[in-house]
């Protein structure tokens, strides 16, 4: 680095149209301000005050454009900004993780990109062009992953796009299927609430549900039959599994996974395309989703749990959405030679597990019902629930495997939303066991498995192993983490 | 497995009376305001809430001391604690990121330390072992830091 990197180039002149279309929306949001501010004036002093307005937006948003400039030098891209102080960035090759190109709908209709380069730091955009032609931004890729595979020392090739073995793609029928799965009313929920947020605008009110009724009574005239009501499900039933499709089609279709030096490339969408780049040990763990549902087809979600979690899915990133079991075997291995389990050596946990589960699962349920019976005798049915309690909790308990192999574990939980994390052990940071007091009363312990990146909802804990097991299979893990690093 | 510095007992013991007095007035507050109110007597809420302080304040701090034990090796330390959840973490030398050792004032005033190791893990990304005195605090703290340094060559 003898001399300085000069930062001449500039993002591409359209990208100002674009930022000013981007920010339409909120500077919209002024407007009412302005009217209600000019009250009194004619109608025509408010068209020349919103194009002074609009005009005066534009020429910002082009001084900012003009301002902003970057280049890349022999060892780092440099990124200058800012119009009044000026900030100047490096970005020395050897800190660069991934370089992402990312086209939402404006963009590839502008056949613009947007390069994302980031550096493994905990903040979000540390280097974000917003955004150059296309072929700038292949340019800049392509002469980034070239200087940092020479600057870092591996074996370096332009861009390979072309010759990368794909690992998993997904055609259309397959993204079809995928979004059956994904059928959810959660959305639907979300779409009567954004009604309800809209409701001004509405013809009618969304909580005048007596008159609904009202009318659908008049009109229907005690014709509320359960064809009806049938009717109104199938209806709501075939809504959710629309939205599902719509959903998985616009984020996954196009979907493919492909080996690369760096790492594991993926691109997927519809609408907006993005394409990121996992690079091969910032991989902490693979998890398996299989809901009841795929379980039934032999199918599955890949996901691989990332270092970086400032991104959208909790540092989880799919890597293969829909999946058969032989499907994922290529991915797991290219992926630091991870394994799928083999069905047998996966142990159950503790058969008091169950009795735990219904210690404290039931006995809020059961205080409920006793409540409730004082007032309606007729609450006393509610303890036809419990049976169903208990029935949950040992298909639960049969869901709930753990196996240690080599130097790998395996934790699968979950009957409907069955997870199976395959945990390389070098990747545990530490090992926790718990013990409540009803554990402590039944003899159990859970073992806590610690890694980067885990969302605290969902990590690799075994829950319940009986005290024993527990402290052998810590012990054996710690024992392993001992080993000196490779 | 080495228990805590006995200093640490009286650290604990403070630290369950301040707390304890934090929430004796915020008690005391409460039913100054509702006896404006209502005729209710000064002990209706602080009575009732010093009888719950009773135990937490004048008995948990000398359970909650005996329940620590650490023991560190060559390559890793453990530590388990708790009485009502009894936790037992194993922390191995390489995983930590880096090392603090604090020393709060009324720690200071008792001779004690804390260990304070950083992971990069998520749920445990913190492991904190107190009491120590200060000199074991230090010995430790250089030991692993050792590791960490042979295992970034």
């Amino acid at each position: 680095m003898n001399e300085a990197t000069v930062a001449d180039r500039r993002l591409h002149p359209l990208s100002i149209g674009l930022r000013y279309l981007k920010n339409l929306p909120s500077t919209l949001l002024g407007l009412p301000a302005l009217v209600t501010f000019l009250n009194d004036q004619g109608i025509e002093y408010f068209f020349v005050m919103v194009m002074v307005f609009g005009v005066a937006v534009l020429l910002i948003n082009w001084i900012v454009w003009s301002r902003f400039q970057y280049g890349v030098g022999a060892h780092e891209i440099v990124i200058e900004s800012g119009v009044i102080s000026r900030n100047r960035r490096s970005i020395p090759f050897e800190r660069i993780q991934d370089v992402d190109i990312e086209r939402g709908p404006l963009e590839r209709l502008l056949g613009l990109a947007k390069v994302r380069i980031e550096t493994g730091g905990a903040g979000g955009d540390e280097g974000l062009l917003d955004s150059l032609s296309l072929a700038e931004a292949d340019r800049l890729r392509a002469a980034l992953r070239a200087g940092r595979a020479r600057d870092q020392g591996a074996p370096g090739q332009p861009d390979e796009t072309a010759t990368a073995p794909v690992l998993f793609a997904m055609a259309v029928p397959r993204v079809l299927l995928s979004g059956l799965f994904n059928f959810s009313l959660l959305y639907l929920a979300g779409v009567f609430a954004l009604l309800q947020t809209f409701e001004q605008f509405l013809p009618f009110r969304l909580e005048d549900w007596g008159q609904w009724i009202g009318f659908a009574e008049d009109r229907l005239d005690g014709r509320f039959t359960p064809a009806t009501i049938a009717a109104v499900l199938l209806l709501a039933l075939l809504l959710g599994v629309v939205t599902g499709v719509a959903r998985t089609l616009a984020r996954d279709y196009g979907f493919r996974l492909a080996e690369e030096p760096a790492g594991l490339r993926r691109d997927r969408g519809l609408f907006t395309r993005t394409e990121i780049v996992i690079p091969k040990r910032r991989i902490q763990l693979a998890l398996i989703r299989r809901g009841a549902m795929k379980r039934l087809f032999g199918l599955g979600e890949l996901l691989f749990q990332t270092l970086s979690a400032d991104r959208e899915g909790g540092g989880k990133q799919s890597v293969a959405p829909l999946a058969y079991e032989a499907e994922m075997l290529p991915i797991l291995d290219a992926a630091n030679r991870m394994r799928l389990p083999d069905k047998a050596v996966l142990l159950q946990v503790s058969r008091s597990h169950v009795l735990k589960a219904i210690a404290s699962h039931t006995l809020v349920p059961l205080l409920v019902i006793a409540a409730a019976a004082v007032m309606f005798p007729a609450a006393v049915l509610g303890l036809a629930l419990v049976p169903l309690l208990i029935l949950a909790a040992i298909v639960e308990r049969r869901a709930h495997r753990f196996a240690l192999v080599d130097d790998t574990l395996y934790v699968q939980r979950g009957w409907w939303d069955q997870k199976l994390w395959i945990v390389p052990i070098r990747q545990a940071h530490t090992l926790t066991l718990l013990r409540s007091p009803i554990q402590r009363l039944l003899g159990l312990s859970t073992l806590l498995v610690d890694t980067a990146g885990a969302s605290s909802l969902s990590d690799p804990r075994i829950v319940d192993l009986s005290s024993e097991t527990a402290t052998r299979l810590a012990d054996a893990l710690a024992e392993k983490l001992r080993r000196p690093a490779a | 497995m080495t228990g805590l510095e006995p200093g640490q007992l009286w650290v604990m013991r403070i630290h369950a009376a301040i707390v304890g007095a934090v929430v004796l007035t915020v008690a005391a507050g409460a039913n100054a305001v509702l006896a404006v109110a209502l005729p209710v007597p000064m002990g209706a809420i602080v009575a009732p809430v010093a009888l719950l302080l009773v135990y937490p304040v004048l008995f948990g701090p000398t359970r909650r001391f005996a329940a620590w034990r650490y023991g560190a090796d060559d390559q890793e330390l453990r530590i388990r604690h708790g009485v009502v959840i009894q936790v037992q973490t194993v922390v191995p030398f390489g995983r930590v990121q880096h090392i603090d050792v604090s020393q709060g004032p009324i720690e200071r005033a008792f001779g004690v330390a804390r260990l304070v190791l950083h992971t990069a893990g998520t749920a445990n990304s913190q492991v904190v072992l107190p009491g120590l005195s200060r000199a074991t605090a230090e010995t430790l703290r250089d030991e692993i830091r050792v590791h960490i340094r042979q295992d970034l060559m």
